[in-house]
């Protein structure tokens, strides 16, 4: 690990400032990202901002939505009333990802902000990682692909977004605030994160120096159900293969209102549009939730070791999705 | 005997070990202690053609950089029991595999070590690496061991046989992994050395330095009081001891390395892949008429390793027609080394689903099969075994699992939407055994201090040495203390091949006996004692008091003979010699075992878990319940691991491993693992004084095969390719 | 840089290279070795301890971020020498064999206790499954701490 500085920041405008003002400063919340990158070598700040002490945890209710302090953690989040009662998929999301121990000091921001798991990326002693070194090329397409991402993938990167939470986050339409040196901003997670592309080293659209503070998440309305399903090869402890978050009101068998994203698949917490356009004023039934799930892995991309995963990605969320009505009727 | 032995009593080092106060190499400190970081090759293949040490060398805290270029020269260590010595480190430009070492860095901090070996900057001539075990460039040994198996007529067996089935089984890249990252810290006191290591085997260590380094055996120390697990990493003297005890020596200050996850996966052994080819042939009745087998596995370009995975097949039933057949090929990979079971662990799994196989085609219960070709006795040298319950283990192990209920036909059991299946293997583990010595020292009080040489790696020899001891001199296990993991103790073998508990045991057996002899010569002439003139076999010990066989008041205590003589301490050594076959007219036998799973299929997400495993086990005598049930549990979860979890990835292109870290490198987590039920079946084996058999691999064997052919009686799907994931299962 | 930690209910100043995660601070700098060093890499779960009462892994964790915060070890786990009924029970059911991933698995245990998550096999199975152990205790480790919250 290179020398650093470590500042605790003492406010949010600060803490902005200072890293805004250099490109080798970066912050550190919960550092189950940040600390691993960097013993790897992959990242190298000179400066890390600690803005674990910063008053931006908790969680606050508003009636149609909860406000996430960035540096809530993700235990913490999980014991949230209100997400218990209103948000059980954010919950059940949340109690699958990582370790207590790992989800004691991983935040919210953080966990949003979490980088690929991709053993490329994260290996310096591999020269081709776009992501880690722009044009150098990418050695998991050739590698072990088993992990990667099936959809957004580009010729240049196929590394996967590999947070659990993300993926209910993304499909109840949550806004991620922001403070930058020229103020604050709110961005819809969907529009959060860029796909590899070209430039597979650009993950969202944060410029440097700003500041995760909240993310703002709506309540599922009345009657919804949801539920949050991860498929992997250990029972616990291990990042998702694949998996399906998804939420559905359904009246007299007919689906009113559907959100579905997917996990363990993309490039990015992958909200299907696809999938809830399928489901929407649909019946409830198994050939509904096949058709849905058809349509969410349309545009898949394979490897020969990723191409088990779009059956796999198909069955999650059917099961998923009979699994939520299941548990209406 | 008296209940000391047997009893599932707690581990005497439980106190230290759940306080944290076990002092395990890398919790050792030294004033001054220096730290080290490698740097290790990223290529497979080729030369070194520039090595730039500058930048490191520049770093604050930087003591050392030693290089090829600046390394001395050192000898290759000596030839051991196990076989050659690793290659000494970093004697020239040339790179056999990815990641190995070709640089160590000392500085004052770890953290400054290990940024510093980063500035390194080597720049490299690559060579296309062997990486394929079918490379038509590899260099390929036929039988390597001198044990292929020639067995009767195997041709004729097949066309006697009615029917024949023949199967590929492969396995992958198992990395041992020990929780405890391996580590080393050396210190020298001019010409003497003094090392802390995570070896298994002491002696070896301090052997193998004292030819590197050319200097006395009796001016090294080496010491492993506690070792985070081994599983056969710490079997043999690694390179990375060396280039620390070089280290040492270059910066005149203790020096600690402490290896990375990502180093332990290129600098301990890993279990090599393997392909095998099993093809048995039975009469309708299912009596195996013969057994062809062959298994090639890969090995490093300049090391040695020892995996006959195919001779698990010579001795495993009752069969007159076998041919096993093994090859090795040189690879540019890290060198394999045993992992708990080598061999067996690989084998038996194609082994035991070949059988499965059989008894399908014939129609008949795998368990009835295998009773059927039970090998009455030692099937290679026709001796009867010296003991074998395997046909208990059959029985016990079904009754308790309930093998009855399983329906034969595949996936004709199910829960909901969970496909049932239920698999079982058996297991004929090798016996192994070489010399062992200990020291057993009654002291004036009457309490005994008996040590050894080796080490305990979790199996309980602290543990199982002092009941053997104490029941041995008749003490009480507070009256005694074990000690080992320490050179200067008398010369024990490795903890491995299951054989330390027998060597080492009987070893102590004899040392306590050779005490109450000891004990008897003082008192030969002693007309105040009641046990004057008697011998060895006129006595008994008890209560800290020896005694005239059947008159308990006929003798005295220990303190008492002590005090009368003024002796502070008494002393006696043992040393026991393995067994062999042709003197005892027996067939040494090693452990037994059947293994018996269910397994639960979701074929729908190819979810597969195991939700029952009984373990009925033969090991002869058991020590410590508690313990010997600790290795057994503890065997079935790297069994387990073994078949659905663990595959070690190599890159193709560049031979490096693509999942060198415990987040991608999968072993079961708790969730995984269910309840485990051991049974102990048979009887003390005659072939030594204590009657055990060794059971820290029996565990492990048979669990891939009993899993597999679980999932077959599930989904009707055979699984021939470990890991078993989720990708096999989707139906 | 100066950085004071509180560990075991004892302030230490101590002058430290801001890259010294917590674990690397009690074991190295503070003799405080039962805390052990499986991965480094927050995936093993051997260095766990409390922090601020809340089990966490301190190897991803810098010893700079966890000033005026109370630090908690297996060392300071048994009063005056009468163990913890969690260490009690992990005798008792040969809860580990090498011993290594022991301490951590015993914080562990003692964090999920407390968090009450201990109600039922399924429970302990899943929220003790950021504790590697590669000898196999884990039917132990369950039967140690059911023994544990079952006393109450």
């Amino acid at each position: 690990m290179r020398p650093f500085e470590y500042v605790r920041a003492v406010d949010a405008g600060q803490a902005v400032a200072l890293v805004s003002a250099d490109p080798d400063t970066s912050y550190l919340a919960g550092g189950t990202t940040q600390l691993d990158l960097m013993k790897d070598g992959v990242l190298r700040p000179a400066r890390l901002v600690d803005v674990t002490r910063l008053p931006l945890s908790g969680v606050t209710s508003t009636g149609s939505a909860i406000r996430v302090g960035a540096t809530t953690t993700m235990e913490e989040l999980a014991a949230d009333p209100v997400v218990i009662e209103r948000l059980p998929f954010i919950r059940e999301a949340l109690l699958l990802g990582a370790s207590t121990q790992l989800r004691n000091l991983a935040t919210i921001g953080g966990n949003l902000l979490q980088r690929a798991r991709c053993r490329y990326f994260r290996d310096p002693a591999v020269e081709a990682c776009n992501k880690r070194d722009p044009g150098s090329g990418c050695a998991a397409i050739t590698g072990f692909a088993r992990m990667h991402a099936i959809l957004g993938t580009s010729d240049h990167c196929i590394a996967l977004h590999a947070s659990d939470v993300a993926v209910p986050l993304v499909a109840l339409d949550s806004v991620v605030h922001v403070q930058g040196v020229d103020g604050p901003r709110g961005i819809p997670l969907t529009e959060f994160y860029r796909p590899p592309g070209d430039t597979p080293h650009i993950e969202n659209v944060l410029r440097h120096g700003e500041l995760i503070t909240a993310v703002e998440v709506p309540l599922l309305p009345e009657g919804a159900r949801s539920h949050y399903l991860k498929v992997r090869d250990r029972v616990s402890y291990e990042f998702a293969l694949t998996s399906a978050g998804a939420a559905l009101v359904i009246q007299d068998g007919l689906i009113t209102s559907a959100r579905v994203a997917l996990g363990g698949v993309g490039t990015l917490p992958w909200r299907s549009w696809e999938a809830e356009r399928v489901l929407r004023d649909a019946p409830a039934t198994r050939e509904t939730f096949r058709a849905a799930a058809d349509a969410a892995l349309e545009g898949a991309r394979t490897l020969p070791g990723t191409a088990f995963k779009v059956d796999l990605a198909k069955r999650t969320l059917v099961r998923t999705l009979e699994t939520i009505a299941g548990a209406r009727a | 005997m008296t209940a000391i032995i047997g009893a599932g009593i707690d581990r005497v080092d439980a106190a230290l070990k759940v306080t944290g106060s076990a002092n395990y190499p890398n919790d050792v400190a030294y004033p001054g202690l220096a730290h080290a970081a490698l740097v290790r090759a990223t290529v497979a293949a080729g030369r070194i053609r520039a090595i730039d040490t500058s930048a490191a060398e520049a770093a604050p805290g930087v003591l050392t950089v030693i290089t090829h270029l600046t390394a001395p020269r050192l000898d290759r260590g000596p030839m051991t029991l196990l076989g050659p010595s690793p290659p000494a480190p970093i004697q020239d430009d040339r790179i056999l595999h990815h990641g190995q070492h070709v640089a160590i860095v000392v500085a004052d901090s770890p953290e400054r070590a290990r940024h510093a070996a980063s500035l390194v900057r080597v720049e490299y001539e690559t060579v296309k690496a062997l990486l394929d075990l079918d490379d038509p460039r590899a260099e390929v040994t036929a039988n390597p061991w001198n044990l292929d198996t020639d067995r009767g007529d195997v041709a004729a067996g097949f066309a006697a046989a009615d029917v024949v089935v023949e199967g590929t089984y492969t396995t992958p890249d198992n990395t041992n992994n020990p929780l405890g990252l391996m580590s080393t810290v050396a210190i020298w006191h001019g010409d003497s050395l003094t090392v802390h290591d995570s070896t298994q085997w002491p002696h070896n260590v301090r052997t193998s330095l004292a030819k590197i380094f050319k200097v006395p055996e009796s001016g090294i120390r080496v010491l492993a009081p506690y070792v985070g697990g081994g599983f056969g990493a710490g079997l043999r003297m690694w390179p990375h001891v060396i280039l620390t005890v070089l280290a040492a020596r270059e910066v005149g200050r203790p020096v600690k390395l402490v290896l990375t996850r990502p180093e332990m996966f290129t600098s301990v052994g890993h279990r090599p892949h393997s392909v095998m080819r099993f093809k048995l042939g039975a009469t309708r009745d299912g009596r195996l008429m013969a057994i062809d087998a062959d298994g090639v596995s890969p090995v490093a370009m300049e090391d040695d390793d020892y995996e006959p995975v195919s001779l698990c097949a010579a001795t495993a039933y009752g069969c007159s027609h076998v041919r096993t057949r093994d090859r090795q090929v040189r690879l540019n990979i890290p060198c394999p080394g045993s992992m708990r079971a080598p061999a067996e662990g690989q084998g038996n799994f194609g082994l035991e689903s070949a059988v499965d196989e059989l008894a399908h085609a014939l129609g008949m219960d795998p368990l009835e099969l295998r009773l059927r070709n039970f090998a009455q006795a030692d099937p290679e040298s026709g001796l009867p075994w010296s003991s074998n319950a395997l046909r208990e283990c059959y029985r016990l192990g079904a009754e308790r699992f309930g093998w009855s209920r399983r329906t034969p036909q595949p996936g004709s059991m199910r829960e909901g939407r969970w496909l049932i299946g239920y698999g079982m293997a058996a297991v004929s583990y090798p016996a192994y055994q070489v010399p062992c010595q200990a020291r057993a020292s009654l002291h004036r009080d009457g309490s005994a201090f008996v040590r050894s040489a080796a080490t305990d790696i979790g199996t309980g020899t602290y543990t199982v040495m002092t009941q053997l001891a104490a029941e041995s001199l008749g003490l009480d296990v507070s009256r005694v203390r074990f000690d080992l993991g320490d050179s200067d103790m008398p010369y024990s073998p490795q903890a491995g091949g299951s054989g330390l508990t027998g060597a080492l045991g009987n070893a102590v057996h004899l040392a306590c006996r050779r005490l109450v002899g000891d004990v008897l010569d003082l008192v030969r002439d002693d007309a105040n004692s009641p046990l004057r003139g008697m011998k060895l076999d006129d006595v008994t010990v008890d209560q800290g008091r020896v005694h005239r066989v059947g008159i308990p008041e006929q003798g005295e205590a220990y303190s008492d003979i002590l005090a009368r003589h003024g002796v502070e301490e008494l002393s006696a050594d043992g040393r026991s010699i393995p067994p062999r076959s042709e003197d005892l007219g027996m067939a040494v036998a090693g452990a037994f075992g059947a293994k018996f799973v269910e397994v639960r299929v979701d074929p729908d997400l190819g979810l597969l878990r195991v939700a029952r495993v009984v373990s009925a086990i033969d090991g002869g005598r058991v020590l410590n319940e508690k313990t010997a049930t600790s290795q057994i549990v503890g065997g079935t979860v790297g069994g387990i691991s073994q078949a659905m979890f663990e595959d070690t990835a190599t890159d193709r292109e560049t031979g490096r491993i693509a999942n060198a870290t415990f987040g991608d490198y999968l072993i079961p987590v708790n969730a995984d693992i269910p309840d485990i039920d051991v049974i102990f079946v048979g009887e003390p084996d005659p072939a030594t004084p204590i009657g055990t058999k060794g059971v820290g691999e029996v565990g492990l064997v048979g669990l891939a095969a009993a899993i597999a052919n679980a999932v077959h009686h599930a989904t009707g799907r055979r699984i021939r390719t470990l890991p078993i994931t989720i990708d096999q299962l989707m139906l | 840089m100066e950085v004071t930690l509180n560990v075991n209910g004892s302030a230490h100043p101590l002058r430290l290279d801001a890259r010294v995660t917590l674990l690397d601070a009690l074991r190295d700098h503070l003799g405080l070795t039962g805390a052990k060093k499986g991965c480094d890499q927050g995936a093993c779960g051997a260095c766990t301890v409390l922090l601020d009462g809340r089990r966490v892994v301190a190897c991803l964790t810098l010893a700079a971020q966890c000033e005026e915060r109370e630090v908690t070890t297996i060392e300071a786990l048994s009063e005056e020498g009468t163990p913890h009924p969690v260490q009690a029970a992990f005798a008792r059911h040969d809860a580990f064999q090498c011993g290594y991933c022991t301490p951590g698995q015993i914080m562990s245990a003692v964090a999920l206790l407390a968090e009450g998550r201990a109600g039922s096999e399924e429970e302990i199975r899943e929220f003790m499954s950021g504790n590697l152990c590669r000898c196999g205790a884990y039917p132990n480790i369950r039967k140690a701490i059911r023994d544990v919250a079952e006393e109450g």
